[in-house]
């Protein structure tokens, strides 16, 4: 059977890297002593792929992997299996049984939303804030993104769903934050709230949270 | 400690997982006892990276026994990367533990392990980033209590002036009696002097302060005194008698980030009965000592289920040699297939070394061969005591290459005592030997295309070893017979030579047989940039030359000299157990040409008086 997971990746693991969550993970099923499925060939590995990958340094609050089993398993007993022998950090918040569908979970991805607790090297207003955003928006967003060619000038705004100011305090802002995210890429939080910052004309650093990725499950 | 300066340092340096802790079974303790009264902290410092510290199986053994102790909580440290270490610096933040993140400078012991010895530059990072004064005289009452254990302890004088205490030998054992010699002294509440005192009467414990070193008028070493009444003339190293029964690991600790050796260790035996006349291991962890075969299935057992790791390795200086060797490694093998656990069996002796193993081995995972024949020449072969012969090796390649390998690593040593270019050029007579047993095999039975080998490190002379009079030979012979060995490699078909004769290999040499004039010399190198020496792309000659020449010393006079046998030595005051006169009279065997066999068909004798009493043993008996 194929089980769909929903985990948080907390503070304490924010940063181990995408490669090391993959090993994690196959660790923690081992401990579980799940009926894992292997691939064929001649490194056999369990058969364990993720949705997507999340920054070095960046916490979610959802992240989606599926694992294969060889034999049924309940979705709740495979959350109890598992939560005992997970590190600190990461927490299984569901599972869910994807039954014949042979779909990657990647494909169901619509959108990501984010939360950046900004920090800027000054006290700054919220309405300087807002029109900055609102004078970024209401354009092209060009950016120097890394692609398989070199890097290329590319307008990142049609990956921009939407963005609110929650609280602009002193040095401190909270921005929500949501975007495109598919098979085909997304919106990287970080590269955006950058170009918000030189448009305000303040320098500042971000402490970015993944809320939720959005999938479409009638997708699966 | 600030963690959102931390936090934002983690985000630019390389590898922060590093730096960062909370992994899997780490343990985590209050820093108070139930009933109030504050535990002893000790920071636990391997000095080199994550990586590397972590994959040390003797720091996870010492980390599980003093973790086992209510009144103790140890945490961990390793040196940071050359990034950490300037963003520690630019930020102001002092070098923490993983655990807690409590900066080192507020624990009351921090101890180091010491593996190599061009780890020592790493120990003045740490101590520095701590803010504790490098030197031991200059620390106060307040400083931590700054110890190391691990094999360089066997010469404890280079790094004399910088410890205040050094643990000689096995450490399941004396690491209780040292922290219940501590824990006796606290509550004493007397001066660290006191304290010292107290440890230097612990067997196995050397304080280096309670003895001051003289020099002849060549400006060699010529004695050590005691200058403290109680100061033990002998320092007399501890083994663990029964280590079947020995505490290990507990629950390892599952690192993020890949490590060196990233595996389940099962340590079958400790020592070695060879007797191979370089090796120190060989003669500074005798007597051997093995564990049962159902101790080691219990631990493997238990090792998996805590970590889920899905490889072991059997770990000893000589796997082959562990008398159930054949009992235990189908039973691992059986055991843990389904779970699709690989089994690893390195340090294999080309003579130990049967067909039927290698098949089982291959069934898992086929990783290198690795034959370590030493030396070209039988007779060079039998100067070293390498039991091994030409047939032996050639058998054992030739099985290797009919169960498909095609890949075979050869390592040799260059600079043996009494090396001729015969013998050099023997290294290469071997490899052509070894490319003509591959390539005399009918197509369809070998492998597609012979990938072997050749690698000649230079032989460092290490103390308590027969060798230890002996000089390192000087750079350009190091090159010159390199050269020949190069020239003489050419052409042998699947054959490949890689070598590096690197500056840590003379340092090496100084610093395993140097005094306690190195201790202000390594000081000084770290001031002029020296920092994680055995990276050999991050190597600062001339840091070292500089710091050797600013306290009017040289390398050579420290790796280049012969010793006579009759002179002093620096580590002399050490006891490794194992006899000088055992040590002279192997010295001159190998002069000879002698072989000594292993001490399984017939004790050696090399405990002296003390043969019956170490190992139940007595000269020529089995």
């Amino acid at each position: 059977m194929r089980l769909a997971v929903r985990f948080t990746k907390g503070a304490p693991v924010r940063f181990v890297s995408h490669l090391d969550v993959q090993r994690l993970f196959q660790r923690a099923f081992r401990r579980a002593k799940l009926p894992l499925a292997y691939s064929q060939g001649f490194n056999p590995h369990p058969l364990v792929s993720f949705a997507t990958a999340l920054s070095v340094g960046m916490i979610s609050m959802g992240e989606y992997l599926d694992v294969t089993l060889t034999e049924y398993m309940p979705p709740e007993s495979f959350i109890d299996a598992v939560s005992t022998v997970l590190p600190k950090g990461i927490e299984i918040v569901e599972a869910f049984d994807m039954g014949e569908s042979r779909k990657s979970l990647t494909s169901a991805m619509r959108s990501a939303s984010y939360m950046a607790e900004v920090k800027f090297e000054k006290s700054v207003d919220a309405d300087a804030v807002k029109s900055a955003l609102n004078e970024l928006l209401s354009g092209e967003i060009v950016v120097m993104k890394k692609t398989k060619g070199g890097i290329k000038p590319t307008d990142i705004r049609p990956m921009v769903i939407s963005v609110d100011v929650c609280e602009v305090e002193g040095q401190r802002a909270e921005i929500k934050l949501k975007g495109v995210l598919s098979a085909e890429g997304g919106l990287n939080p970080d590269m955006f709230l950058k170009e918000l910052y030189n448009k305000l004309g303040v320098q500042a650093s971000a402490d970015i949270t993944r809320l939720e990725i959005e999938m479409d499950r009638t997708a699966l | 400690m600030n963690i959102s300066k931390l936090n934002s340092i983690l985000n630019d340096v390389e590898k922060p997982t590093r730096y960062t802790g909370g992994e899997l079974n780490m343990r985590v303790k209050d820093l108070n006892m139930p009933d109030g009264t504050p535990r002893f902290r000790f920071a636990l410092c391997f000095p080199d990276v994550y990586e590397i510290g972590m994959s040390h199986l003797g720091q996870r053994i010492v980390y599980n026994i003093l973790n086992e102790r209510e009144d103790t909580y140890c945490e961990r440290v390793y040196a940071p990367w050359f990034d950490m270490e300037q963003a520690l610096r630019d930020n102001d933040l002092p070098i923490y533990t993983l655990e807690t993140k409590t900066p080192v400078g507020e624990f009351d012991i921090v101890g180091f392990s010491l593996l190599y010895e061009m780890c020592y530059t790493n120990i003045l990072t740490v101590l520095d980033l701590a803010g504790i004064p490098l030197r031991a005289a200059d620390r106060s009452e307040s400083d931590p209590l700054i110890i190391a254990g691990g094999p360089c302890v066997c010469n404890p004088e280079p790094i004399a002036d910088i410890m205040d205490v050094l643990v000689f030998g096995d450490g399941e054992e004396v690491m209780d009696e040292l922290m219940d010699a501590y824990s006796e002294w606290k509550k004493s509440g007397t001066s660290k002097k006191e304290l010292l005192r107290r440890l230097s009467r612990v067997s196995g414990l050397y304080v280096p302060s309670f003895y001051k070193a003289e020099y002849d008028e060549n400006g060699n070493f010529s004695s050590l005194n005691g200058i403290e009444p109680d100061a033990p003339e002998k320092v007399e190293r501890r083994i663990v008698k029964n280590l079947d029964a020995a505490k290990y690991t507990g629950k390892l600790v599952v690192p993020y980030m890949s490590i060196v050796h990233d595996r389940v260790a099962l340590e079958v035996f400790r020592g070695c009965t060879r007797g191979c006349r370089f090796c120190q291991a060989g003669f500074i962890y005798r007597p051997i000592r093995e564990r049962e075969v159902e101790t080691v299935i219990k631990q493997a057992d238990d090792s998996l289920d805590c970590t889920g790791y899905d490889e072991i390795s059997v770990f000893s200086l000589s796997s082959g040699d562990y008398s159930h060797i054949h009992e235990l490694v189908p039973i691992i093998l059986e055991r843990y297939e389904k779970d699709r656990v690989s089994v690893s069996l390195p340090s294999l002796r080309i003579d130990s070394f049967l067909k039927d193993d290698l098949e089982k081995i291959q069934k898992v995972r086929k990783t290198g061969l690795t034959f370590a024949p030493e030396a070209g020449t039988q007779r060079l072969r039998d100067v070293i005591n390498k039991g091994v012969s030409e047939e032996d090796l050639l058998r054992s390649v030739h099985d290797a290459f009919v169960a498909g390998w095609h890949g075979v690593k050869l390592y040799f040593m260059i600079g043996l005592p009494t090396e001729t270019d015969e013998d050099v050029l023997g290294i290469a007579e071997l490899a052509r030997k070894v490319s003509r047993e591959f390539y005399s095999m009918p197509k369809e039975l070998r492998g597609k295309g012979l990938r072997c080998t050749v690698s000649a490190s230079t032989l460092v002379p290490k103390p308590f070893t027969p060798f230890q009079w002996e000089p390192q030979i000087s750079v350009d012979e190091v090159l010159r017979r390199q050269a020949l060995l190069r020239g003489a490699l050419k052409g042998i078909r699947g054959v490949e030579f890689s070598c590096h004769f690197s500056e840590t290999s003379r340092l090496e040499a100084a610093f395993a047989r140097g005094d306690r004039r190195l201790s202000e010399v390594l000081i000084s190198a770290y001031k002029n940039g020296a920092r994680l020496d055995s990276w050999d792309e991050h190597f600062k000659k001339e840091a070292w030359e500089n710091a050797f020449a600013e306290n009017g010393l040289t390398v050579e006079q420290f790796a280049n000299r012969k010793i006579g046998l009759d002179e002093p030595l620096a580590w002399g005051h050490m006891d490794a157990v194992v006899s000088m006169d055992y040590l002279k009279r192997e010295h001159e065997r190998a002069c000879a040409a002698l072989i000594t066999h292993d001490c399984r068909k017939g004790c050696n004798g090399c405990f002296g008086a003390r043969s019956a009493q170490i190992c139940g043993k007595k000269e020529g008996t089995k």
